[in-house]
């Protein structure tokens, strides 16, 4: 393979570039890569390079860019960087752990010697009772409503779906979701007990 | 007024002193306490106090509803001693609620390091009595309010350290004879391998006083709260047998020794008119081994327990309607001990 800058000399030299989890591959021979700026591996391609130099470049300083850009990765809930994370051992909020996934994985494995939660199940879950009062292909589940402030949310996002389907002309989906809040808001008003 | 949970004795485990299970959950509506604004944290507070108001009703308890603003540091300080919440707690200036039950044995901190802290804690060895009770509150908690969870990572929680099941049981154990010795360094290490943490309770570096240690679980995900609850029990039986095998060794090979260190130990509080923190500590631990190996014997069974978290220097000064020096604080340790020693039969 040629070099892809002079396009003349064999290509001796391959460059794996991971930019943003995107990863680029470049050839090239080495008097172009001398020419290139390759910041700390620079010196690999200098003839007589030390080697403590190039040690380095590949554990210090490379690994020191490269935590530079993970910690500017921000959560955006709680505005919690990954390097403010690092620095506290602290989380801001539970959507940085969805945010820091990729990043914090090793590290919950060298913490805890696993990544994976064996225990309890929540009794109740908000995404799940909400997803059973209408589920995306719109069949009719008794509603699972276990608490007071959960009736007025869930009415509140029945209303806008009710909206929607309206708009899209679903009618018998938008009926469904009629029934539900009446359902809902006379149970709110009975005060009855609601499992 | 009802008996608090340190003052119950429980004879049957001599060495287990207490158990405690700790559950951290935070719920999915507000970011974690560390980013949340003050006003944010009155909000929730208000509102996690209001959906709770009820729980005396869940299990016949009286509670009693707290900020700890509200409360002066030296109470703080007292609570703290008698393990309701930790020393970071104990210092933060942030909003902190504290519902606590009457006996001081079932507390729920809200806005913590995480919104709600669950702990039960009690005398004598129960951690899997303390999670069954657990595990209904919890429930009930998570009926009014819906916990940060995730499939992968289990509860969600501020320090990664607790994530995951939230949970950490905890035991202290009282080990005066085992820690006297030269194995028991590797012993302590031998442990820490099966994942459960050892630590000395009083003192500071490597002095300790008292031989209390904490054992608890050092990994809160991928073990399930049985596994946890599991393995510091083993851990605590571990070593609470090894301990037992130690004094019944020393009885029959020292017996006079034994009792001539109990009876002095309980001569010195008993007629002592200054005792510092160290030095009380070393002889109440005589006094319980005493007890608990049938060499000093009272009435009815007591719990020295209870005079080891009063003799702390908050919880003393607390005794006292003007502030302590340090000096008036060994002379109160001293009277203290002199009115609740228990009588010897």
């Amino acid at each position: 393979m040629l070099c892809e800058r002079c396009k003349i000399r064999e290509a001796n030299i391959q460059y794996t570039e991971i930019v943003n989890g995107v990863k680029t591959e470049h050839h090239f021979c080495a008097q172009c890569a001398r020419e290139l700026d390759f910041g700390p591996y620079a010196a690999i391609f200098d003839s007589d390079f030390p080697l403590g130099k190039l040690l380095s470049g590949l554990l210090g300083i490379g690994e020191s860019q490269e935590d530079d850009l993970a910690s500017q990765v921000v959560c955006p809930t709680c505005k919690t960087s990954y390097g403010e994370f690092v620095k506290n051992s602290r989380f801001g909020c539970p959507d940085c752990y969805g945010v820091f996934d990729l990043l914090i994985n090793e590290k919950i494995k060298q913490l805890q010697g696993n990544t994976s939660h064996k225990g309890k199940q929540p009794k109740i879950r908000k995404q799940v009772a909400v997803k059973a009062v209408l589920p995306e292909d719109g069949t009719e589940v008794e509603p699972t409503v276990s608490w007071d402030q959960d009736v007025k949310e869930q009415i509140c996002i029945l209303d806008a779906r009710l909206k929607e389907a309206l708009k899209s002309e679903q009618y018998e989906i938008a009926a469904r979701c009629r029934d539900q809040i009446r359902e809902l808001k006379a149970r709110e008003n009975n005060g009855a007990e609601v499992q | 007024m009802a008996m608090k949970w340190y003052e119950k004795a429980d004879p049957e485990r001599p060495e287990i002193v207490s158990s405690r299970v700790r559950l951290a959950r935070n719920w999915d509506e507000y970011v974690f306490p560390g980013k949340l604004s003050d006003r944010d944290s009155e909000e929730m507070i208000r509102r996690l106090e209001l959906g709770l108001s009820h729980i005396s009703e869940f299990d016949g308890r009286q509670y009693e509803c707290f900020r700890l603003k509200e409360i002066d540091e030296l109470q703080r300080k007292a609570l703290w001693e008698r393990r309701v919440f930790n020393s970071t707690i104990a210092g933060k200036k942030t909003p902190t609620g504290l519902i606590l039950s009457e006996d001081e044995d079932t507390g729920i901190l809200l806005n913590g390091s995480d919104h709600i802290r669950l702990q039960m804690i009690s005398t004598g060895f129960h951690l899997n009595e303390l999670w069954k009770r657990m595990d209904q509150r919890v429930d009930y908690v998570n009926e009014r309010f819906s916990y940060a969870f995730d499939d992968k990572y289990g509860y969600l929680t501020a320090f990664p350290t607790n994530v995951g099941t939230g949970m950490r049981a905890t035991v202290v154990l009282h080990l005066p004879t085992l820690s006297m010795g030269k194995k028991f360094n590797g012993l302590v290490n031998e442990m820490s391998r099966f994942g459960a943490t050892i630590k000395g309770m009083y003192g500071e570096g490597n002095e300790n006083y008292g031989a209390l240690y904490e054992v608890a679980n050092q990994r809160t995900l991928g073990l399930s709260e049985k596994e946890i609850i599991d393995l510091v029990s083993k851990v605590a039986i571990q070593l609470a047998a090894q301990e037992e095998q130690v004094r019944k060794l020393a009885l029959e090979k020292h017996r006079l020794e034994r009792e001539d260190e109990a009876y002095k130990s309980y001569g010195i509080l008993k007629y002592s008119r200054k005792l510092t923190a160290k030095d009380a500590m070393s002889l109440l631990s005589q006094i319980m081994l005493g007890i608990s190996t049938g060499v000093l014997k009272t009435e009815k069974p007591y719990q020295v327990y209870r005079l080891m978290l009063g003799v702390q220097s908050a919880n003393l000064q607390k005794r006292s309607d003007r502030p302590l020096g340090k000096s008036d604080l060994d002379r109160a340790r001293a009277d203290y001990l002199r009115s609740e020693l228990p009588e010897l039969v």
